[in-house]
């Protein structure tokens, strides 16, 4: 299937991409938090009001994407969490007011469907409407969904995408589960930090896709995911996705690994690399969004942009060689892992 | 309590509880109906909400949704039955 | 000719039942599991009526509490429970569990949130850290499932609120018509929450009252719990064992109308139904059952009559077995696949308890009597939730 548009608020200045600079955005300390557009004539008030921050990215991003397009036969969103900040405010109503008479808006907000139904309802649209929660490979299933519809011939166009928010709630809950650094680090040093944790990132990619494509930005070739599996695993998953497509390791020109600075691991992206793709140009994300669930979404974004030369919002270092397929292999926690093989 | 103090601060709670913070008090007129297009354009979460507000603020409780939608016609109309709930105790 | 997907099992755990076959004796004789709650810490338990599953948590976890899992919430142990009868029923290998060419596909909407207070100090940072920090998630009652059993296919989660179980239904049938995967194990799991009772309660849609679907005076709905899993097999892989239904259909639409409530005009639910029925390639008339979404709420309901109106000519036989269990939302669309396969392999039709006026126009059809003895060859089930998502499933007999 293939990209044909796309839009991401993230933790970089993605958004508008007008300006083009000469680096992206350095974050520190633990939150990444994204650099959020005005909205005020992409969402109505009386609607934006009562938005949480996820569905305010999610709509800012799918829904102009949606309004360009003149059909749209499926809305497939990947988030693990949806709508956090809103979940922690009705549980603090609850204790609070001790479960006494309670403001609806913050638990209809609150399931994470309420970006996807936010998107049918504004732009009108009746068709398949689903959201993917699982964890680190929510945005994977939605890409696998996507596939399924289009090979079903139930579908042209459909909007695909992400979202996942820094919250109180996410982030306190794994900050005590020991996700996140104890030192201070940077942008610029996450990655070689040697020390166990990450950062905490988050945002929205949107993708149009399409089942056929005369004019596109990149190709999604193939997508695979598998949970608590072993190196082993790993690498014959890799292969034979890659089998699959007729394609060898030596034919990947490009990497994008989902490397996080955890040194717990990080040793995952280690093996790969070292075991399959010694060669390949190598690129990462998390030092540029932090570490979320879905941010495999993000890589996509960039995979796309890498391949089609569209502006990110800054001066991207290419590769000597020219890119022609790339692959993104990203876990989360070390459980669930997930492979998009992507193309010119 | 006097009527168009009470009416400002309805204008005032309305504001914050149905989260529509770029309006000032004084953009809401008192007979402006608070639901339906040709009003503030409000929905049933948000008479939920109010009648959120009428219980924390002032300490009325609301039991049936056929009578909320009587009193939730404009600001008018809930001070009008805050007025007349309280004189009644 | 897509192939015949068939179900070869199924395990389930609800306020009338333990296991599946319990449940079949309640559906039969009328017996509803709806009271007070007796597990449930809220100042809601004495003065709301639930479908409340007839097991505290520690019995629950016996069976796996030995295996010393940390973190485990009633969510996932009643997820365990359902998982475990259907893979048993079914008749599946370790091997055959752990397969790349099987898929399992879960749903919740409360997940590991059943632990509201936990989570509340966890997530204000007013504790050191407990022993949930990991299970709070939606997925984390696949994800507990997928490491028990070491599986190594697709495994996925959706949430879309009260549909959420019958699009996981959904998406394992596709997967298995794509010829990715031989065989899928469908349904969902929730636990009742302090947390989505009190969220539905500022909703004021909670019922007093056991609800009564349907019927002009119904007052809201009950909320209910449990978990249920079919396992779905693809024709080359299960011809050596009984085959208990089929799934032939699956349509999704969005409402478009308001995220916690259903449009005057049924659209969602229209369509949702029209998609099914051309998924499938059969008419309305060949419908003989329809297992409503049927909370007992004003708006759903009235919503839900609409719907059948516009689709059918003549409404088929119809009831809400939430009148039995109650609302178990994430659990809900794949408990009521279940009453279906029984409707079809047995012949016979589960009432709609406790509707006394039923809604003029509309419900010469309702059943509300246990009706045996019917000929039954397609039956429907739907469920509707919050966002506006609608899904319809069709099942068959072998």
């Amino acid at each position: 299937m293939y990209i044909t548009d796309l839009r991401a608020i993230s933790p970089q200045a993605t958004f508008d991409a007008g300006g083009l600079q000469d680096h992206p955005t350095s974050h520190s300390g633990n939150k990444y938090n994204a650099q959020e557009p005005d909205y005020a004539g992409l969402i109505a008030p009386i609607l934006l009001r009562r938005m949480g921050k996820s569905i305010r990215m999610g709509i800012g991003a799918g829904l102009p994407l949606i309004q360009n397009q003149r059909n749209i036969d499926a809305i497939i969103i990947g988030s693990s969490e949806g709508g956090l900040e809103d979940c922690i405010k009705f549980l603090n109503q609850i204790v609070l007011y001790k479960e006494g008479t309670l403001t609806p808006t913050n638990f209809v907000q609150s399931t994470p469907n309420a970006l996807a139904g936010s998107l049918a309802l504004m732009s009108r649209n009746t068709c398949y409407n689903i959201t993917h929660v699982h964890k680190g490979n929510a945005f994977e299933n939605a890409l696998i969904d996507a596939m399924l519809l289009f090979e079903e011939g139930k579908a042209d166009t459909i909007l695909a995408g992400n979202v996942e928010e820094i919250s109180d709630y996410n982030f306190n809950i794994e900050t005590l589960a020991g996700q996140f650094k104890v030192e201070d680090s940077t942008s610029e040093n996450l990655l070689e930090s040697g020390t166990p944790g990450t950062v905490c990132g988050e945002g929205a990619s949107m993708f149009i896709l399409k089942d056929k494509a005369d004019d596109y930005l990149a190709r999604i070739v193939d997508v695979a995911q598998i949970s608590y599996p072993t190196e082993e695993e790993i690498l014959g998953l890799i292969m034979d996705t890659l089998k699959k497509n007729n394609l060898r390791p030596e034919d990947i020109d490009t990497l994008i690994l989902g490397k996080s600075g955890d040194s717990h691991t990080d040793v995952w992206y280690t093996a790969v690399n070292r075991k399959l793709f010694q060669e390949q140009s190598i690129f990462t994300f998390k030092d540029l969004v932090g570490e979320y669930p879905t941010s495999i979404a993000f890589a996509t974004y960039l995979a796309a942009c890498l391949i089609s030369g569209r502006n990110i919002g800054w001066k991207l270092i290419l590769p000597p060689k020219p890119i022609k397929h790339i692959l993104i292999y990203n876990h989360y926690k070390g459980v669930q892992h997930g492979l998009i093989l992507m193309s010119i | 309590m006097d009527k168009a103090e009470l009416i400002l601060n309805l204008k005032k709670q309305i504001i914050q509880y149905v989260n529509i913070l770029d309006y000032k008090p004084d953009q809401i007129g008192d007979d402006l109906p608070l639901f339906g297009p040709d009003g503030l354009g409000l929905d049933s979460i948000d008479a939920l909400e109010l009648s959120v507000m009428l219980e924390r603020e002032y300490d009325i409780k609301l039991t049936n949704p056929a009578e909320a939608r009587k009193i939730f016609v404009s600001v008018n109309s809930i001070a009008e039955y805050i007025i007349s709930t309280k004189s009644s105790e | 000719m897509t192939k015949n997907i068939y179900i070869t099992g199924f395990g389930c755990i609800s306020p009338i039942g333990l296991n599946a076959d319990e449940n079949l004796r309640s559906l039969r004789s009328g017996q509803d599991g709806i009271g007070r709650s007796l597990n449930l810490q809220s100042r809601y338990s004495e003065l709301k009526l639930f479908g409340e599953v007839k097991a505290d948590t520690n019995s629950l976890g016996a069976p796996i509490y030995f295996h010393q899992i940390p973190g485990l919430t009633r969510t996932d142990l009643l997820a365990f429970t359902a998982f475990n009868e259907a893979i048993q029923h079914s008749k599946l290998t370790p091997e055959e569990i752990s397969s790349h060419d099987t898929a399992f596909i879960s749903a919740s909407t409360v997940g590991g949130m059943c632990l509201t207070d936990e989570l509340y100090a966890d997530a204000n940072f007013l504790s050191a850290g407990s022993e949930f920090v990991h299970s709070y998630s939606g997925a984390a009652h696949t994800l507990q499932i997928a490491k028990f059993f070491g599986m190594k296919g697709f495994t996925n989660t959706i949430n879309t609120a009260c549909s959420s179980s019958s699009n996981a239904i959904m998406m394992g049938m596709r997967l298995i018509r794509s010829g990715r995967f031989k065989r899928a194990i469908v349904g969902g799991a929730e636990s009742m929450a302090k947390y989505t009772i009190n969220g539905f309660n500022s909703l004021q849609i909670l019922s007093e009252n056991k609800c009564k679907p349907f019927d002009i005076h119904r007052d809201g709905l009950n909320l209910g719990e449990g978990s249920a899993y079919v396992v779905l097999e693809s024709e080359e892989v299960c011809s050596h064992k009984p085959h208990l239904g089929r799934i032939i259909g699956a349509g999704n639409s969005n409402d478009t109308f308001h995220p916690s409530s259903l449009s005057e005009n049924a659209v969602g639910v229209t369509k949702c139904m029209e998609l099914a029925l051309m998924d499938a390639h059969i008419l309305p008339s060949d419908i003989n059952y329809i297992n409503a979404h049927g909370t007992g709420t004003q708006n759903n309901d009235q919503t839900e009559l609409v719907g059948f109106a516009n689709i059918f000519p003549v409404i088929p036989p119809f009831s809400s077995t939430k009148s039995y269990t109650g609302h178990t939302l994430g659990a809900s669309g794949a408990l009521e696949a279940i009453y279906c396969i029984f409707s079809l392999i047995h012949n016979e039709l589960y009432p709609n308890l406790h509707t006394v006026d039923p809604v003029p126009g509309y419900c010469e059809s309702l059943i509300t009597h246990f009706t045996p003895e019917v000929k039954l060859d397609c039956v429907m089930s739907n469920s509707y939730g919050f966002g506006g998502n609608c899904t319809s499933l069709l099942f068959a007999k072998s």
